[in-house]
């Protein structure tokens, strides 16, 4: 009577339930190291991590705030490879290399909170939307539309006008605009995502709302909002540059976008290093999650996984 | 696999069963939206007003061609899906059953208080929209449902375990070690084991995932179960597993199914009773044996027609089909709902101005010299050309031998004046399901006092 | 593989119009490479219908496919064997036959369509939403009949018409075609069209097939498309006619219309027909001739009635048992226990031995050929084979006349 043998049963079966979550995670961490690009995204990331880990262990940090470029007046515009300025200085005397290395914890220290607070509250945000559905879903996908109509420069551009340029108001802006994207997300996968049979079968056993949301609803939705916090977490860094290369933060500031700004004046007279090598680091970072992220896309997805 | 089960019951002492689930006259009417506003602009009657009683112990069969609402009624039957109208009842006794038919016949306002205080309180103790409560509990438990897709009805992130282990955890009846226990002895009731704890669902062939939701329809002990095509996407080989393995559990538990399928080879052999749905209501509804042995609905021997193999004898008969489309839900035919594919159709089961508008427009090119249609009912209405003499000839065309006899006899009025052309059929009433037998009804009029005599071909 | 070189798989001494010979076509997979067809062979006669029978997985699309060489390569590969296919005049002239396997990409174009025609599963899927069922059975004479467009024709139709009749009219052409002198020959290729067009859909029966014309596939019920699809598939009156379950989606009653239909045209036009189903109930009413797959390989094959009756392997005595059917009794459907086995690098043992009741060791290292021995037709089972032939001794042997344990 028995089916003998699942269509492919596992190579050494698993004893429990820990066991086989741990030989997932492995099986997901093996397929998304197959690809090499993705590879090449995750060792990126790996390096920037620990060069933001690491600041104070490469350079000194300077007080009372290690977040402002410290200022040798003495050593303006040294080209790489100076003693004591590996990476050259700017036209103010700020060492790249610890703009650079600060620079790197900036950033994530920009796209872990903006990253965070924007996912957390755009899925609460899209859960209800989608789950309960009806008004409350018109009305949070009415304030969703309409923030999306407004283009990210301009609101961060009229928050400062508001607010005044600080890196702090750049965060907020960001903030304000990005959750949207992810309410959006969530709805979309939640609305799908119900109408499944597993959903009407722990309706059938009597199990509550919440229940069915937190154990068959969201575990399903959320690999898309995964893949997109991913590359977001480049894409922020790379938005915030801009705002900051057009003035809204605070001069000084240990920033790859500010320093890009300070830097481009020097272009035209050969000292490329101050705004080229900031200005690299972004692009780096951008690119390593948005590789990291399409390779995660691909693995995650749902109508690949576990097949 | 032994047969558990003696010679089958008669027919009779079956009837003697309590019924467990009861159906008054259910109904289930999805909106119809359109444009940007969304507005209603008309609804599929998916359900159309559907009785019958499911009893003890026993399998109801309900077969039908794809989208004739076999899904939704059983989703209502399960509170997936609330009901338009009508309702349905748990444990509902025949006595209060008839009592309920009869308040029906009499009208609400015509009832004594007394009367509207005792159907108040059948209502609140039986109708599952209406229990709440313990009682609610106590039917959720009670009436579980096996999907026909068991991929997407097991969460692809949960672990067998869990899956089956949660509606024990949901009325907190195990736990721990005692939990992994009772989920080991399901899993052994449905042919499967310890060694599948803890695996995911896309570790299983289709038929094992089968396995796993009957497991866990079966985790609260429940009295009902509604099996919706629960073998349609399998193969055949694994397809007899799994009903030997319904039937035994049946004979096992006592269980008592609601077996949705439109495979007629499968719902004969699991089925006591048999009800035939057509867009949304029953056609005929007897005894498995009796339905194929003499049924009584011409819809009915067009689906055994098309399966000659389950007709006894002549083993080579030859398959036969029927011609036209599944009517839409949305505009269901006036009279009888079959009456656009039957081939015994009578004048008086139904025609219409659809019916004449399709076959010009199957028939002929003459439609595309319309006007417009102007409908004062479904029977009656002017159809408006450009030319007089497109009028005059679909007149004649209608008036010919060349469209059903039936149809031409039910045609009372054909009327060309200049480009209009006006037409009337004869105004019936809806058929109803009446009984022919000892538990055997039929709603052709062929086969019940609705049909005048000499109108019968 | 221990399968020998194709055997006559059947007395008749009537013609071929194909003949599949160890047909082998094989899957790269992440887990291994799947042998999804695995030295497959059988005969299609000419005029008639063979049904081709298994579960789901079996390799019978792949098979069917393969006439038309539609696997996609990779992951796919054509690992072995031939598929001979005899075109009309061939069988006329008792010409050799062509190698779908190998024919150059040319011809096969001109086969496609032409000579062997494909109907699917999901009519939804193979027809093109976005044009109209005229422009799509028009493309057919279009593509192989543009001759048939020209006739009647007093003297040689113009050089434009000609083109357009070919489909290789250019831009300015079709500008040409809407003024004088061309006007008028352009618009009586266009009637010839719709007229074939309208014959090839009142063929399948299509109620106003002058409306069915104008309209789009998404205005059509599934067995309205089906009927379109088999009106593009017969319009060239191929000489093979694939039909890839093709009901499988629709309703019953619908489903048994189709049936005829295709039974029909097939008789009437002498079309051959490859039939394709996971249903033996089917197969049964309107197939000459039925071979079973299982596992990529071919069980058995024969006439119909006889496979029917008097079932020789114990895959199709499983399967035929296990369909619920008048003489049984509820629980007591036959089962065929397991599932089907991995087709991923499979060993030299019979597919159906970890499933079979009958199965001995042997069965288990020896794969069964398909054969026809004397007074049997072709079954690729042990259980039919004399101990000379294998050369081991008689106890060895899986004896298939003892009741099932
Ligand atoms: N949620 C829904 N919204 C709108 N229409 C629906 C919905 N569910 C089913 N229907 C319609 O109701 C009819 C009956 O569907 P269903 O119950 O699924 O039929 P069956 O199970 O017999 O194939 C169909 O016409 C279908 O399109
Ligand atoms: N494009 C493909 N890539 C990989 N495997 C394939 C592909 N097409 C078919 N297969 C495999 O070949 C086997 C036979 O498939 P198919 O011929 O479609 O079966 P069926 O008998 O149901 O028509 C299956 O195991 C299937 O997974
Ligand atoms: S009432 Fe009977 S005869 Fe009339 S259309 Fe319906 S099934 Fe046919
Ligand atoms: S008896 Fe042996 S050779 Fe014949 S089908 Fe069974 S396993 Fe295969
Ligand atoms: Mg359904
Ligand atoms: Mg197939």
């Amino acid at each position: 009577m028995v089916e003998a043998a699942a269509r492919r049963p596992p190579a050494s079966s698993p004893s429990g339930p820990l066991a086989i979550r741990v030989r997932r995670f492995g099986e997901i961490t093996k397929e998304v190291l197959r690809n090499p690009t993705t590879t090449i995204g995750l060792v990126i990331i790996a390096s920037l991590l620990l060069m933001a880990l690491m600041a104070p262990i490469i350079t000194e940090a300077n007080t009372p705030d290690a977040y402002q470029m410290p200022r040798d007046w003495g050593a303006i515009n040294e080209p790489p490879g100076t003693p004591g300025h590996l990476l050259g200085t700017t036209s103010t005397g700020g060492d790249v290399l610890y703009g650079v290395v600060w620079g790197a914890r900036t950033s994530l220290r920009l796209s872990v909170i903006v990253v965070g607070i924007t996912m957390v509250v755009g899925t609460i945000m899209g859960s209800i939307a989608g789950f309960i559905g009806g008004k409350v879903d018109e009305i949070i996908m009415r304030l969703v539309d309409v923030l999306l109509a407004i283009p990210e420069l301009i609101f961060a551009l009229a928050i400062a006008a508001v607010l005044g340029p600080s890196f702090g108001n750049i965060i907020f802006a960001l903030t304000v605009v990005f959750w949207v994207k992810y309410a959006r997300i969530i709805r979309g996968q939640i609305i799908h995502v119900k109408h499944n049979e597993y959903v009407d079968s722990a309706r059938v056993i009597g199990d509550s709302k919440l229940n069915i949301y937190r154990k068959d609803v969201l575990p399903n939705s959320v690999t898309p909002v995964v893949v997109q916090a991913t590359l977001d977490m480049g894409n922020i860094v790379l938005v915030a540059a801009t705002l900051s290369f057009i003035g809204l933060a605070e001069a000084g500031l240990a920033e790859w976008g500010v320093l890009v700004s300070e830097g481009q004046a020097g272009i035209s007279a050969g000292r490329w290093w101050a705004s080229t090598i900031p200005g690299a680091m972004v692009f780096l970072w951008a690119l390593a999650f948005n590789l990291f992220g399409d390779g995660l896309r691909d693995v995650l997805d749902p109508r690949t996984e576990g097949r | 696999m032994t047969n558990l089960r003696d010679d089958p019951v008669g027919a009779a002492t079956r009837a003697e069963e309590r019924p467990v689930i009861t159906l008054r006259g259910v109904k289930k009417y999805f909106p119809v939206r359109e444009g940007v506003l969304q507005q209603i602009v008309g609804h599929v009657r998916a359900v159309d007003g559907v009785s019958f009683e499911i009893r003890q112990g026993q399998t109801l069969g309900l077969v039908g061609e794809s989208g004739c609402g076999k899904t939704t009624l059983g989703r209502c039957i399960a509170g997936l899906t609330d009901t338009t109208g009508g309702g349905i009842y748990f444990r509902l006794s025949e006595a209060d059953r008839m009592f309920l038919d009869e308040m029906d016949a009499v009208g609400q306002d015509r009832q004594t208080s007394e009367q509207q205080a005792k159907v108040e309180s059948i209502e609140r103790a039986h109708r599952i929209d209406r229990l709440k409560g313990e009682t609610w509990r106590t039917y959720r438990r009670n009436c579980q449902f096996v999907f026909q897709d068991a991929f997407s009805s097991l969460n692809p992130r949960h672990l067998v375990k869990d899956i089956v282990g949660r509606p024990l955890r949901v009325y907190k009846e195990a736990s721990g070690t005692d939990l992994t226990e009772r989920v080991v002895e399901l899993l052994e009731s449905v042919g499967l084991g310890r060694q599948h704890l803890y695996r995911y669902p896309h570790q299983f062939s289709g038929g094992q995932r089968q396995r796993i939701s009957i497991a866990r329809a079966l985790a609260l002990d429940p009295e009902f179960i509604v099996l919706d095509e629960p073998t349609s996407a399998l193969d055949v080989s694994v397809q007899s597993q799994i009903l030997n393995l319904l039937h035994k559990l049946q004979q096992d538990r006592g269980l008592t199914y609601l077996f949705i399928t439109h495979d007629l080879g499968v719902v004969r052999l699991m089925s006591d009773e048999i009800v035939v749905m057509y867009v949304g209501e029953v056609m005929e509804r007897a005894g498995a044996q009796e339905l194929f042995a003499s049924p009584r609905h011409p819809y009915t021997e067009a689906l055994l027609a098309a399966n000659p193999d389950l007709l006894e004898g002549d083993e080579e008969a030859e398959m036969r089909g029927l011609e036209g489309t599944v009517p839409d839900p949305a505009r269901p035919p006036r009279g009888c709902k079959f009456h656009t594919r039957c081939p015994v159709a009578t004048p008086r089961c139904g025609w219409e101005v659809d019916d004449a508008v399709a076959w010009l427009s199957d028939n002929s090119t003459i439609l595309e010299g319309l006007g417009g249609v102007e409908r004062s009912s479904d029977f009656e209405s002017v159809l408006r050309f450009a030319e007089p003499g497109t009028a005059a000839e679909a007149e004649s065309l209608l008036a010919s031998a060349a469209i059903p006899d039936a149809m031409r006899a039910a045609l009372v009025e054909l009327d060309q004046d200049g480009p209009e052309l006006r037409i009337r059929f004869e105004e019936v009433d809806r058929v109803r399901l009446e009984d022919v037998d000892v538990g055997h009804m039929t709603s052709c009029i062929l086969h019940t006092s609705q049909a005048d005599l000499d109108s019968r071909p | 593989m221990t399968a020998p070189a194709a055997a006559p798989l059947s007395d008749k001494t009537a013609s071929r119009v194909a003949s599949v010979e160890e047909l082998r076509i094989h899957f790269d997979t992440k887990a291994g490479r799947l042998h999804a067809v695995d030295g497959v062979s059988f005969d299609i006669f000419d005029g008639e219908s063979l049904g081709l029978v298994g579960e789901t997985g079996c390799g019978k699309s792949v098979t069917a496919r393969s006439f038309l060489r539609l696997i996609p390569v990779p992951p796919g590969t054509y690992a072995g064997g031939r598929i001979h296919f005899w075109s009309k005049e061939a069988r006329q002239t008792g010409g050799s036959p062509v190698d779908l396997l190998q024919v150059p990409a040319s011809q096969m174009r001109d086969i496609r369509g032409n000579r062997i025609a494909m109907i699917f599963q999901d009519p939804g899927k193979a027809l093109n939403p976005a044009l109209s069922i005229r422009e799509q059975v028009a493309e057919v004479f279009y593509q192989h009949r543009s001759e048939d467009l020209l006739d009647g024709w007093n003297g040689t139709p113009p050089r434009p018409i000609r083109r357009a009749a070919g489909q290789r009219s250019g831009k300015l052409e079709w500008l040409a075609f809407k003024v004088p002198p061309l006007r008028s020959p352009a618009r009586r290729l266009r009637k010839r069209v719709d007229d074939l067009v309208g014959d090839a859909l009142a063929e399948t029966q299509i109620p106003n097939p002058r409306k069915i014309m104008t309209s789009y596939p998404h205005e059509l019920s599934g067995g309205m498309k089906q009927r379109v699809m088999i009106a593009q598939a017969l319009a060239c009156n191929p000489d093979l006619l694939i039909a890839d379950e093709p009901t499988t989606a629709l309703d019953v009653t619908i489903q048994a219309r189709i049936m005829e239909l295709i039974r029909e045209l097939q008789l009437r036009h002498q079309t051959s027909v490859l039939y394709i189903s996971h249903d033996l109930s089917l197969v049964r009413r309107i197939c000459d001739r039925i071979a079973v797959m299982y596992a990529g390989r071919i069980a058995e094959i024969g006439q119909t009635r006889h496979v029917f009756h008097d079932p020789l392997h114990p895959y199709t005595r499983g399967l035929l048992a296990a369909i619920p059917s008048l003489a049984h009794q509820r629980g007591e459907l036959a089962v065929i226990d397991g599932t089907v086995p991995e087709l991923i690098d499979p060993q030299p043992a019979c597919r159906f031995h970890t499933r079979c009741s009958y199965a001995t060791d042997l069965c288990g290292r020896l794969d069964p050929p398909l054969v026809a021995r004397p007074g049997l037709r072709p079954v690729a089972c042990h259980g039919y084979a004399s101990p000379d032939e294998l050369g081991v001794a008689a106890d060895q042997l899986p004896r298939l006349d003892r009741d099932a344990p």
